[in-house]
């Protein structure tokens, strides 16, 4: 059980303008469900790893835990009150398997050896995930990661536990599972939980309390009687399942001939044969750790596959790597991979000079970045935006690329809603003029249904399309 | 055996017949670790690979000797040209006995190694995967971006030291809020203990390591 208090916050990074977050004075009541909102950027990450002890405080009596600074309370005793998890799935283990990196934060814990089996058990059945015990972390899913850091926060037995946007690379029905987890957590062993996320959905029936952040960055309650007009924006973007034709003929762009996909010894996709058509959008939906990703990293021949993938007629194992690049790319979901230089100036001017239309003149960059509210940031150095601002840059530079094919994996991930619909309005009308192919894996429908053509679904080890069958 | 003492024994030992030109000693050093290794349960193939892979620096070594060396050639081309294999053979009765968890925990525990480097190491190593499948990605991301970048390239390790640099920080992060604290007293579920039987079998080990050396060298 703990009260957080928040006392007259103020953080700024060094070598930042502007304080991230100023003034704050908030208290989080004890055994709370507390939903963080605000547009991405705006110093939600920030405040969980202030409350965390990640980072340092000017002020020691900023953060108290039941009235006794946090800086006050020993290191050692820190994880006992508070844990964390985070926004990227991938960065949160130091060992190689799911039991090893349970037993470490136990050992870290000082947890007696005789009880960690049976601690460790129970973190995993009560997750539901006691099948992965063994499974090295690396062959993990997002969602299946995120599993294991709660199981870990859960072995822990943190009175606090903050999540910062844990759900950015997680299917919806992991999603479901997961907060039914913490709302059990919270009602039977009287956790307080603090949970960042700047997609409102499901939350609305869940949580206790409603805080966000302001643009002057102050953070202040969302009073009961606000709520709804907060949660409806969300709740009208799910109601609306929209159904897409069948494809029925058109000009292929990637055929795929038995190809069949695996993941170590995992079987990912039974041998099947399809076609994905050119100058259409096709959307690709499927549970967490269906292989969808594995599938684009097939498609640029990063991930070896049995069967046949031909583009534009040839096998791409035929095509020298150099070439094909030009034509098809891939759209990472981790956006600093896609990243060469330094500032976004760099950036924009080698895409520019290196692309394969002439569609993004020096004007429509600029009006571009105005639309994706990224002007001004020319001489920042890329790896200091925040997470939403760096896939809005990444996905402009792979536009202003052009390659004739774009395989975008989880483009909306980490977006708000206003980023979201700048971005789509973007692609509409850049698609309108270059007639390129998209193919979208997407979690996120909200918004960027009226881009899409075709819709595959990828589950069970079948990837098919989906729709009514074209009416002729 | 306890992995710090087995590691130290095969140290030492490769130390002592790098120093000495004893035919047989090498290949009883080979067939007593290969002998090691089967009880083990290695597979015969993993033995086949131990002896084909050295071969050519083996004979490599063997015939500079034997055309250019000085003294006795005959004798000190074979003696080079086994004791790259009681290296190789010995080595494996460590590497495919013994995982670097079990040695961390070893030098944690028995040898008091500060737990920030032996989890600094322990994660590092978990990494390598990792770091072979990135520079590929890097590789196939530049030329998306209309840059081939090769393995000279700068651009190639600006962004894998870039990466690595974050990879660190969240690493660091996700063990603080895991409970790691520096310096901090830990427990241990993987118990390893260092009994008076590891002491033993090293003082042993080492003893007929010198009747070898010193009074029964057939040559």
């Amino acid at each position: 059980m703990a009260t957080i208090a928040l006392n007259n916050l103020t953080f700024t990074y060094p070598q930042a303008v502007a304080p991230t977050l100023q003034h704050v004075s908030l208290t989080f009541t004890s055994g709370h469900f507390t939903l963080l909102t605000g547009p991405s950027g705006t110093g939600k990450s920030t405040l969980l790893k202030l409350m965390t002890g990640l980072l340092p405080l000017d002020d020691p009596a900023a953060i108290q835990y039941d009235q006794v600074n946090l800086s006050a309370i020993d290191q050692t005793d820190r994880a006992a009150k508070v844990a964390m998890l985070f926004q990227n799935p991938n960065q949160q283990f130091a060992m190689d398997t799911v039991e090893n990196e349970l037993v470490f934060a136990l050992e870290n814990r000082q947890v007696d050896p005789t009880q960690m089996a049976a601690r460790i058990t129970a973190a995993l059945d009560f997750v539901g995930i006691s099948a992965l015990r063994q499974r090295k972390l690396l062959h993990l899913s997002g969602g299946e990661k995120q599993k294991v850091a709660l199981a870990v926060i859960v072995a822990m037995d943190s009175d606090v536990i903050l999540l910062d946007e844990p759900f950015a690379s997680v299917d919806p029905t992991a999603r479901a599972s997961l907060l039914r987890r913490l709302v059990q957590l919270r009602d039977k062993a009287g956790k307080t939980i603090i949970l960042a996320d700047h997609d409102l959905t499901d939350y609305q029936a869940l949580v206790d309390d409603v805080v966000k952040v302001t643009p002057a960055r102050n953070i202040v309650p969302v009073t009961v009687a606000q709520r709804p007009a907060l949660f409806q924006a969300f709740e009208q973007r799910v109601s609306t399942t929209t159904t897409w034709p069948q494809p029925t003929s058109g000009q292929p762009a990637f055929k795929l001939h038995q190809l069949a996909l695996t993941q170590g010894q995992h079987q990912l996709l039974q041998p099947t044969d399809l076609t994905l058509f050119q100058q259409h959008v096709t959307l690709i939906t499927g549970p967490n750790g269906s292989g969808k990703s594995t599938f684009f990293e097939a498609l640029v021949r990063l991930h070896a596959y049995q069967g046949r993938i031909s583009y534009a007629g040839q096998d791409i194992q035929r095509l020298k790597r150099r070439a094909y690049a030009r034509q098809v790319a891939l759209l990472f979901q981790d956006a600093e991979t896609q990243f060469l230089n330094i500032t976004v100036q760099e950036e924009l001017a080698q895409s520019q000079k290196h692309a394969a239309g002439t569609y993004f003149t020096t004007a429509r960059i600029q009006q571009a970045l105005a639309q994706l509210n990224l002007a001004g940031r020319d001489e920042q150095v890329i790896y200091t935006l925040s997470e939403g601002q760096k896939k809005k840059l990444q996905i402009l530079l792979m536009l202003i690329m052009q390659p004739p094919v774009l395989l975008m994996d989880e483009p909306l991930k980490g977006l708000d809603l206003a980023s979201i619909n700048a971005l789509v309005q973007l692609l509409q009308t850049t698609l309108a003029a270059t007639q390129q192919t998209l193919v979208i894996i997407s979690h996120q429908l909200t918004g960027l249904t009226p881009l899409i053509d075709y819709h595959l679904h990828f589950d069970q080890q079948q990837l098919r399309y989906q729709g009514v069958p074209h009416e002729s | 055996m306890n992995p710090s003492l087995k590691l130290l024994l095969l140290l030492l030992i490769a130390l002592e017949i790098s120093f000495t030109t004893i035919v047989s000693l090498n290949i009883a050093l080979v067939l007593l670790a290969a002998l090691y290794l089967l009880l083990k349960g290695t597979k015969f193939k993993t033995l086949g690979w131990l002896l084909i892979v050295p071969l050519l620096p083996a004979i490599g070594l063997w015939s500079t000797q034997y055309i250019n060396g000085s003294g006795d050639k005959t004798l000190m081309a074979w003696v080079l040209f086994t004791r790259i294999y009681a290296f190789v053979f010995t080595g494996a009765t460590f590497t495919l006995t013994t995982n670097i968890l079990q040695l961390a925990d070893a030098l944690e525990q028995n040898w008091h190694l500060p737990s920030k480097f032996a989890y600094g190491v322990l994660a590092a190593y978990n990494l390598v995967p990792k770091i072979q499948h990135e520079v590929q990605i890097i590789r196939a991301a530049g030329l998306m971006r209309g840059q081939q970048l090769s393995f000279w390239s700068p651009q190639l390790y600006f962004k894998a030291i870039l990466v690595s640099i974050n990879w660190s920080q969240n690493l660091a992060q996700a063990m603080a809020s895991h409970g790691y604290v520096e310096d901090a007293p830990r427990t241990h579920y993987r118990q390893v203990r260092l009994r008076l039987r590891d002491w033993l079998i090293l003082g042993l080990g080492l003893s007929c390591l010198q009747l070898g050396v010193f009074v029964i060298p057939w040559r």
